[in-house]
């Protein structure tokens, strides 16, 4: 079929110019990721240079207004002006991301390198451990943390963090099992290099390039997990801006005032996208530099 | 124990059927939703969408909240139910008398009235319902509470029963009105509590017919129904096959089924979509208020800040609750400034204490020793900050009353209060009130009377039951006040009643306890094909006796 | 194969640990969090219930006895088959459960099913397409991953129930019943499954065994589905063991949206009513078709990557 040789060929052309023919200059899609985190990073630091008002202002008298010139973004349920809440609530959303794929992942790859290169047992005790983690649905690890320690932003980071920690372990686990059983590590092994060194000059690189895709898809998810739990109610706590929250919320009055999801819903999907297209652009420049 | 000698049938508590069915002739049908536009059509399946909580047990005994009470009413009866202006009226008890001393009270029962399972209802039943409710092993609360002045059931004959008191009750025959004492068979009950909650049986319009949990509750017609209530309307009820009673806890999800035509009946409508209903003649409102309690935040005057009164006024008068309801709520819930419902006729209103003054607050609260500020804005007293906890129950709270919170809130910054909301999920709230870790709280109550102020308002009730629980969560301790309350639900000189109420409501509305919201908000929604669907004046559950299907 | 035996035994053995495990961590987690099962017994939190009656539950639920007493004899019951009795639905945990559980896997299996073709065809779409295909591809996998279920689902039945009207919008029985939840869950996986896909999609197209197959002869046709899309799927396997734990995360949130029946629903109020004997049963569930489901993705791991094969013993 020469339609599918052609399209065999169009991969690799887009993959060359993917990987080879840009270099390091960055690619259009690359620089609006860049300017849409910048824009985030300014609003997580200072919110008050882009939006200059109070994110908790009630105002009664102007709930469930259109976007128009003088809200931008529309104004929610109790008269708070949207934009100037999406800007506000990227700090706690960014922390929100970070914190918790940072938590997530930091266990994680202790768990998964623990279990990737240990001798058998560990490899076996480890991975029990993982999986018991991992047999446990997310959420209600979520759920019993945050009945726990009660609702707020910072538990539920936490309680995100270690609900996604053993889907990362598993990953790292069986790239690291992947990478270590590959035709180089064997070279490796039969020029007499010490472990260690195999770790740090070989596995380490391999793994981090497939942990960056992780990390970045990971922003955006924690984000969600949030929001879902803000969705049954245990998320962040009122009144905060946090973009998930705002999702929850507005949820409600979907059918009749959709710009109370559409903004906090765009910034979410924005700054995920953003975070992976930038997270594979460094881990290709990795890549063809190595 | 010699027999009690009772009074000759006095007019005024002896209601006779005749008199009952002329009245509810006479009086216009307030509680009706729909006025039958056409002649009543036999047939059909209706499909009911419910919003709140599935019950764990279908019989109303165990437990007992508001949830189980809908459905119960499709298939339970009462002994005395209420018209539309809250006069009591028969049902499954034809007549009743209470002795001079008010110890004993005297019920004639209907002779003709047959459970669904064959066991004929007769006096020996409503002794083996009561004895179900008071036995610690139904674990039953509501009717629990109801019923907890009786201590004995005399079986005078078959159908005459004899009700023995600790302490006169004038809230007796409202307490009996509600469908969590309702009338099972006793035969049923003797069943293990796992099949009776499965499908109660009751003298009802419909009969439990499957459960599928998590999904629907199957109702089907009563073919041999005889005991509506005294003010029922038509003949040959019910008119439907069957109703198929679905649970969809998500609220924009249950009114999409309502307008796909999936359900033809929802509850819990939320206010945005009432509005929008309106302008849709397809979908009818049926608004009805539940009794007892309006939906109010209660103060903690038990500890500080809030036991010095005048923190107490300056904040119910720092914060504007008026607009929010007005914008959150689309005008489908009126402001209340009473500590009961609409609906019950000694309702007490006192709007003038509630108008906003936050200069008058401003002063309050610098005579009361928090007149410094913080970097932050807020309150200061002694190094410590005016701090209020406030715990919302995501399971009660619906959205727009969640909102409304937050405004509170708002307002409640500028006046220097640092208001901490904490949402809850049902178990963590009931704790955190337990400990004693709030200072604002907001709990419905439903209960038929104006006897729900004892239980919420009577310092007994500060003393948490062996759960934790305790229903004066404002922690009102007035001996003025208690006597008041206990006075008023032995008395039965209506006037007598009347005024104490009155002073008891003035007393917790003066004392700056609570700070009243509106109505327990209780919106149906219902497809314009659905005729003669009305709430029980009771609890305000609908009844679906009278309903019908056009098509 | 004496190894491969061994290697089953010990895989049988973690199966039970991790069950032991998890009911464990359940059992204890539950009972010292604030909230008491025996007013889960009473008719749920804040019943007024009496001494009388509280005394008599504890003593029946055996909740008077030291905590650790009562684990042992859950443990001692478990060993037996009986999960006991449910708190709050006055049945049995295992009735309780059987009455679910169907619903949630058939939702489960459904959503994988569907995420698995989304990704594929995606996949296989944007690779044809040059690079604005790609871009579109790779754009949507990014959208879709950051979607959340309970946001989705409500924009699904307004334009699928509302709008065009031809799907319920909550669940109904029959198989036009399922399409709006299993499309709410497969959409955020088939976007997180793509988007790991494409990286190794890539990676595959060039690798030497490509070339080598390129170079015996063997049709395009039968090099991308028997090479390409086979290498490119192996970490995407990998995840489905985590996907479909994390599906039934999904289903708390999509049963409670379509009003569907199933484990989701019933775990999120048990846990909210503190009934420690459901939780843990449903617990117990999940971990075991969780293991099973890893068995299956390491059987389909061998079997897709030969590489794999040789690891084993």
């Amino acid at each position: 079929m020469s339609g599918l040789r052609a399209a065999v060929d169009r991969a690799a052309v887009v993959r060359a110019a993917v990987v080879h023919g840009t270099g390091f200059r960055p690619t259009a899609a690359e620089a609006v990721a860049g300017l849409v985190l910048l824009l985030v990073l300014v609003a997580a630091l200072w919110p008050g240079l882009l939006a200059p008002g109070d994110p908790l202002a009630t105002s009664p008298a102007d709930a469930f207004q259109a976007p128009s010139p003088a809200h931008l973004f529309g104004t929610d349920e109790s008269g708070r002006d949207i934009y100037t809440r999406v800007v506000h609530g990227a700090r706690d959303s960014l922390l929100i991301g970070v914190l918790a794929t940072g938590i997530g992942i930091g266990l994680a790859t202790v768990l998964g390198f623990v279990a990737g290169l240990g001798p058998r047992w560990l490899d076996f005790g480890t991975t029990r451990l993982v999986e018991v983690l991992f047999a446990f649905p997310g959420l209600l690890l979520a759920l019993l943390f945050i009945v726990v320690t009660g609702p707020g932003v910072l538990s539920s980071t936490i309680a995100v963090g270690l609900a996604t920690a053993p889907g990362y372990a598993r990953i790292i686990r069986s790239q690291v099992r992947r990478t270590a059983s590959a035709e180089f590590i064997e070279a490796a092994r039969v020029l007499g290099r010490g472990r260690l060194w195999i770790v740090a000059r070989h596995i380490l690189p391999n793994v981090t390039a497939a942990l960056f895709v992780l990390a970045t898809l990971g922003l955006g998810q924690a984000i969600i997990w949030v929001s879902s739990l803000s969705y049954l109610g245990l998320g962040a706590v009122p009144p905060a801006a946090e973009w998930g929250a705002m999702l929850a919320a507005g949820r409600t009055y979907i059918a009749n005032f959709w710009w109370m999801t559409f903004f906090p819903g765009l910034a979410i999907v924005a700054s995920a996208a953003a975070a992976t297209v930038i997270g594979r652009g460094i881990q290709k420049r990795n890549r063809s530099a190595a | 124990m010699p027999s009690r000698r009772f009074s000759r049938p006095r007019a005024a508590v002896v209601v006779t059927a005749a008199v009952a069915l002329l009245l509810a002739a006479c009086s216009p049908g307030g509680g009706t939703a729909s006025e039958p536009s056409s002649e009543p059509v036999a047939g059909g399946t209706l499909t009911y969408a419910s919003g709140d909580a599935e019950p764990s047990c279908l019989d109303p005994h165990v437990g007992g909240n508001y949830p189980q009470a809908l459905i119960a009413t499709q298939y339970l009866e009462s002994l005395v139910s209420l018209d539309d202006d809250g006069e009591v009226i028969p049902w499954l008890a034809t007549e009743w008398t209470e002795s001079d001393d008010g110890m004993a009270w005297e019920f004639s029962l209907r002779d003709d009235v047959t459970f669904t399972d064959g066991t004929p209802f007769d006096a020996a039943a409503v002794a083996a319902n009561i004895a179900h409710v008071q036995d610690p092993a139904t674990a039953s609360s509501t009717g629990y509470l109801a019923l907890a002045k009786i201590t004995d059931v005399v079986a005078v004959d078959d159908h005459t029963v004899r009700l023995e008191l600790s302490a006169p009750d004038s809230a007796l025959l409202e307490s009996l009105s509600q469908v969590w004492v309702a009338m099972e068979s006793p035969k049923a009950l003797e069943r293990s509590q796992e099949d009776n909650c499965a499908a109660p049986v009751g003298t009802g319009p419909f009969v439990v017919d499957e459960w599928e949990r998590q999904d629907s509750v199957t109702l089907v017609r009563n073919d041999d129904y005889n005991s509506p209530p005294a003010d029922a309307e038509g003949t040959g009820l019910p008119y439907l096959d069957s109703i198929v009673w679905r649970f969809i806890p998500d609220s924009a999800s249950r009114y999409a089924a309502l307008q796909s035509g999936e359900a033809q009946v929802i509850d819990n409508a939320q206010p945005d979509t009432i509005k929008s209903a309106e302008s849709d003649d397809a979908i009818e409102e049926l608004d009805a208020p539940r009794p007892g309690a309006s939906n109010r935040i209660e103060l903690n005057s038990g500890k500080a800040p809030f036991d010095d009164e005048r923190v107490r006024e300056a904040f119910i008068r720092s914060v504007n609750v008026d607009d929010g309801i007005q914008s959150l709520f689309f005008g489908t819930a009126e402001r209340s400034y009473s500590p009961l419902s609409s609906v019950e006729p000694l309702g007490l209103s006192l709007p003038d204490l509630f108008t906003v003054d936050t200069d008058a607050a401003a002063n309050l609260l610098d005579e009361a020793g928090w007149a410094e500020r913080d970097a932050d804005g807020y309150r200061v007293k002694d190094g410590k900050r005016l701090t209020l906890d406030f715990p919302v129950s995501t399971n009660q709270s619906i959205p727009a009353e969640q909102s409304l919170f937050e405004q509170i809130q708002a307002d409640a910054k500028t006046a220097g209060f640092e208001v901490n909301l904490h949402p809850l999920d049902l178990s963590s709230w009931y704790g955190a009130l337990a400990e004693n870790d709030y200072d604002l709280v907001s709990a419905p109550y439903t209960k038929v009377g104006p006897d729900v102020l004892r239980i919420l308002y009577h310092s007994d009730s500060i003393t948490p039951a062996p759960s934790g629980y305790f229903a004066n969560l404002a922690q009102v301790d007035d001996a003025a006040l208690d006597d008041l309350l206990t006075r008023a639900s032995a008395t039965s000189n209506a006037d007598d009643r009347e005024s104490m109420y009155e002073q008891a409501q003035r007393i917790v509305l003066d004392g700056y306890y609570i700070l009243p919201l509106y109505d327990q908000q209780n919106h149906f929604l219902y497809s314009s094909a659905v005729q003669g669907l009305r709430a029980m004046p009771t609890v305000s559950t609908p009844t679906f006796a009278g309903a019908w299907l056009v098509s | 194969m004496p190894g491969y035996r061994r290697w089953l035994l010990l895989r049988a053995g973690g199966v039970v640990f991790v069950l032991w495990a998890a009911a464990t961590i359940t059992f204890f987690a539950l009972r010292l969090i604030p909230g008491d099962p025996a007013e889960a017994i009473l008719g749920g939190p804040g019943s007024q219930a009496g001494p009388e009656a509280l005394e008599q539950v504890r003593r029946e639920y055996g909740l008077d006895q030291p905590l650790v007493v009562q684990y042992l004899t859950y443990l001692g019951r478990l060993v037996t088959g009986d999960l006991g009795q449910s708190y709050s639905l006055h049945k049995p945990v295992a009735t309780a459960i059987g009455e679910q559980f169907g619903a949630t896997l058939t939702l489960a299996l459904c959503s994988l099913v569907l995420a698995w073709a989304l990704a594929c065809g995606l996949a296989a779409w944007s690779v044809r397409g040059g690079r604005v295909a790609w871009a579109i591809g790779s754009g949507l996998e990014l959208v879709a991953a950051a979607v959340p279920h309970f946001w989705l689902a409500t924009v699904l039945i307004l334009f699928f129930s509302l709008t065009l009207g031809i799907l319920p919008p909550v669940s109904v029985p029959g198989p036009l019943g399922i399409v709006l939840p299993a499309l709410t869950m497969a959409i955020p996986l088939a976007g997180f499954l793509g988007q790991v896909m494409r990286e190794s999609l890539l990676t595959a197209m060039e690798s030497p065994f490509v070339t080598t197959a390129r170079a015996r002869g063997e049709s395009e046709v039968r090099i991308f589905w028997r090479h390409t899309l086979r290498h490119a799927a192996i970490p995407a396997i990998g995840l489905s063991g985590w996907a479909f734990g994390s599906l039934i995360s999904g289903a708390v949130v999509v049963e409670s949206v379509f009003a569907r029946q199933g484990l989701g629903r019933s775990l999120l109020s048990a846990v909210q009513l503190r009934d420690v004997t459901l939780v843990t049963g449903i617990v117990l569930v999940v971990a075991l078709a969780y293991t099973v489901m890893t068995l299956v993705t390491d059987l389909a791991d061998r079997a897709v990557d030969p590489r794999r094969r040789a690891v084993v013993e």
